[in-house]
């Protein structure tokens, strides 16, 4: 038993050092007996537990007294948190290579990889007022009932589907954005933009100039999209830069101002809002490919894992 | 009397913090700074060839080689230092010497029952390929030589090869009662001195030994060098087993002639830097009284010795007098294996000691004993080291 523990004690850290790989080394033979009677040779078992208990000694000869007795017990117990930690590790590994979180998808809870925890950072809504979204659990966060048929959609027919929600004024929207746009682009999906106004008034109005732009000029919709999370934030919130901005894109300027501050153009874009708040989403972006939510902007394998049918490819 | 302190301010490894107690010396020696000194100064200052070479450098380091070689003639009473052959190692001079000397199948070669496999494994391939007769002189149960047993065996042998001072259990063979008998009976001998020469002195001369093989690692000087040393007339008539560069005087497409000795005998590049290291090794032991050497390791053997006897589980291997076993003292406890006290020892207090079965194989497997712990000493050791020595293995029992 000890040279399995010690095998997989000096396993992991000779990825690490030259050293331990050599240990690691002589508790594999050890392990399958490869060590016979060489009595000139210090047996590896051996080895390990008089360094172990040479070291205990140093300070309470009670305690070395005991783990000399139990050795074995001791030995078990420390394989048995070996593995589990090792579970632990390497479950912690897959989950950031696919979920881009230690913990599962979306969970934001410490992660040795991703220390900052800005693959799990969201602009909640709940603070603003105009928005009035509660901060839900990730779980409940879903597209079942939800009707996403006004927003501006392309790739229809695609074969997988990705909803992007998203908020010009947000940073982790904004980057967020170019890996979406790559992922629509690299598996030619079905692609639905929805914009949240996560930050009340100032995101408010583009929400609205998004609104009639879609509807008056579809195909530049996404060009104009594209400008938005790619231009300064604070330009693109300024309300005295729109009409400068819609003239850069050949837009109608009269008559898109007049849409945007239409009482029709409000309602339908509160509707919006209202039909995404069924998302129970409580924070921007929230991404769902095929239905399944990623909050918070993921690494792009993150993305390219979920569509994969095998993770890698 | 040995002054420990002062000889200890001559090795750097005791400068430290984290100074080692260092009980192996029957394995390696420490190296005084001098000897390690000596070393850089052929690096540093005159890396060359020797002999053949026209320039100063190799003239410096020629000078320096040959210097060595004089020395260590004085210091085993050699007629001269063309007697003196640098080897890499005791092991080197005794397969030197097996291969060289004009064995014939029948000849009888005669070992004793407690050799380090050096003395052993080179005759026991002798046996194998020339057809030697090898008898083993066995000793009596304190490990002390058994001379009467000697007397009967030696009768018509050719050779006896025996260990000096055992590295198993530090008794000193009679050298000289063993040498005058087997030449009374027309054999030649070889002592294996790889553990006497440090501890006790050794004169070639008064001894009358026929040739005498020791390394400088175990005498203060640097690892990979050592000596074979044979009678004049004894060596001119060994024919070397390798040759090459540096052991000839000439050569033709069909012939060679072979260089004198020692030349003849040391093919190839030397380790010239090792070579001078022992020189000032030798230089260095010349500066200290053997007398002085033995009583100070006799009074290390005896305190540890009898701080050992209270223990009733340990058995000390050899005689129960630590004065016949000059620096060591190695034991065991029936069905255990040593080796974790060794490990426990170094963890506890950084005691370098020495577990196994130290090359004696055959000792061990004739006796049915797993392996020992071997504490061995020299003029650095101080008796500080040995109580802490003992207090770590009886702390050590404690937990056991
Ligand atoms: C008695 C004896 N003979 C021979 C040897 C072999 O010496 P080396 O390894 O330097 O050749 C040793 C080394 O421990 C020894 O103690």
């Amino acid at each position: 038993m000890p040279c399995i523990v010690a095998l997989i004690v000096f396993g992991i850290m000779g990825i690490f050092s030259a050293s331990q790989r050599a240990l690691a080394k002589e508790a594999l033979d050890c392990v399958f007996k490869r060590v016979t009677f060489r009595p000139c040779n210090t047996g590896f078992a051996e080895k390990v537990k008089g360094k172990l208990i040479g070291k205990v000694l140093k300070r309470s000869t009670f305690l070395a007294k005991l783990l000399n007795k139990y050795y074995e017990v001791f030995s078990w117990i420390f394989f048995i948190l070996m593995v589990g930690s090792t579970i632990w590790v390497l479950r912690g590994g897959y989950n950031f290579y696919v979920y881009g979180s230690c913990n599962g998808l979306n969970s934001s809870g410490f992660c040795a990889f991703d220390p900052s925890g800005s693959n799990n950072k969201v602009t909640p809504l709940g603070d603003s007022e105009t928005c009035g979204t509660v901060q839900k659990t990730e779980k409940t966060v879903t597209l079942k009932n939800v009707d996403l048929s006004s927003f501006p959609t392309k790739n229809v027919g695609g074969k997988d589907t990705v909803v992007f929600i998203g908020c010009y004024a947000c940073d982790y929207s904004r980057k967020a954005y170019p890996d979406i746009l790559k992922l629509v682009k690299n598996k030619n999906a079905n692609y639905i933009f929805a914009h949240y106004p996560a930050k009340g008034e100032v995101t408010n109005s583009l929400a609205n100039a998004g609104y009639c732009i879609n509807k008056d000029y579809k195909e530049k919709f996404w060009d104009w999209n594209s400008y938005l999370f790619t231009t300064d934030k604070n330009y693109i919130l300024d309300p005295a830069n729109l009409n400068t901005m819609l003239t850069k894109f050949s837009f109608d300027v009269q008559k898109i101002n007049e849409c945007v501050n239409s009482i029709e153009t409000k309602d339908a874009v509160e509707a919006e809002v209202k039909e995404l708040n069924k998302t129970n989403i409580y924070g921007t972006p929230t991404i769902f490919i095929n239905s399944k939510a990623f909050v918070g902007p993921k690494p792009y394998r993150v993305y390219r894992s979920a569509i994969n049918r095998f993770i890698f490819f | 009397m040995i002054n420990t302190d002062k000889i200890r301010s001559d090795f750097k490894i005791f400068d430290g913090k984290k100074v080692p107690v260092y009980l192996d010396s029957a394995c390696m020696s420490l190296k005084p700074n001098s000897v390690i000194e000596a070393m850089n100064g052929y690096y540093y200052e005159f890396p060359a060839c020797t002999n053949r070479s026209p320039h100063k450098l190799g003239q410096k380091a020629t000078k320096k080689v040959e210097e060595a070689r004089k020395n260590i003639a004085k210091f085993i009473n050699a007629n001269n230092e063309k007697e003196i052959i640098f080897t890499r190692n005791t092991t080197e001079g005794i397969n030197l010497l097996v291969n060289s000397f004009p064995f014939e199948k029948g000849d009888i070669v005669l070992i004793t029952d407690k050799e380090h496999n050096s003395n052993l494994v080179p005759w026991l391939r002798l046996k194998e390929k020339v057809g030697i007769i090898l008898k083993i002189i066995k000793g009596n149960d304190d490990g002390t030589f058994n001379l009467e047993n000697f007397k009967k065996e030696v009768l018509g042998a050719k050779f006896v090869s025996i260990v000096h001072t055992s590295n198993l259990d530090g008794v000193t063979n009679p050298a000289k009662e063993i040498i005058e008998i087997a030449h009374q009976n027309g054999a030649l001998v070889h002592l294996d001195c790889a553990q006497s020469i440090a501890h006790q002195k050794i004169d070639v001369k008064k001894l009358d030994a026929d040739f005498i093989a020791f390394s400088g690692h175990k005498m203060m000087g640097p690892t990979g060098t050592g000596v074979f040393y044979g009678k004049q007339k004894l060596l001119e008539k060994l024919s070397p087993f390798m040759v090459g560069g540096d052991t000839v005087l000439s050569s033709t497409y069909e012939s060679y002639e072979m260089l004198e000795i020692p030349e003849k005998f040391e093919a190839g590049l030397q380790d010239y830097a090792g070579i001078i290291g022992l020189g000032e090794a030798v230089k260095y032991l010349g500066k200290l009284d053997y007398k002085d050497i033995e009583e100070h390791e006799l009074k290390l053997n005896k305190y540890i010795t009898e701080e050992l006897q209270k223990f009733p589980q340990i058995k000390i291997i050899g005689s129960a007098d630590p004065s016949l076993r000059s620096g060591v003292v190695n034991f065991y406890i029936e069905n255990t294996d040593m080796h974790k006290f060794a490990i426990m020892l170094d963890e506890i207090a950084g005691i370098a000691v020495r577990s196994g079965q130290h090359c004696v194989h055959s000792w061990f497997h004739s006796k049915k004993i797993y392996n020992s712990l071997r504490v061995s000493f020299y003029v650095y050791n101080t008796m500080e080291e040995a109580e802490v020595f003992i207090n770590s293995l009886t702390k050590i029992f404690k937990i056991l």
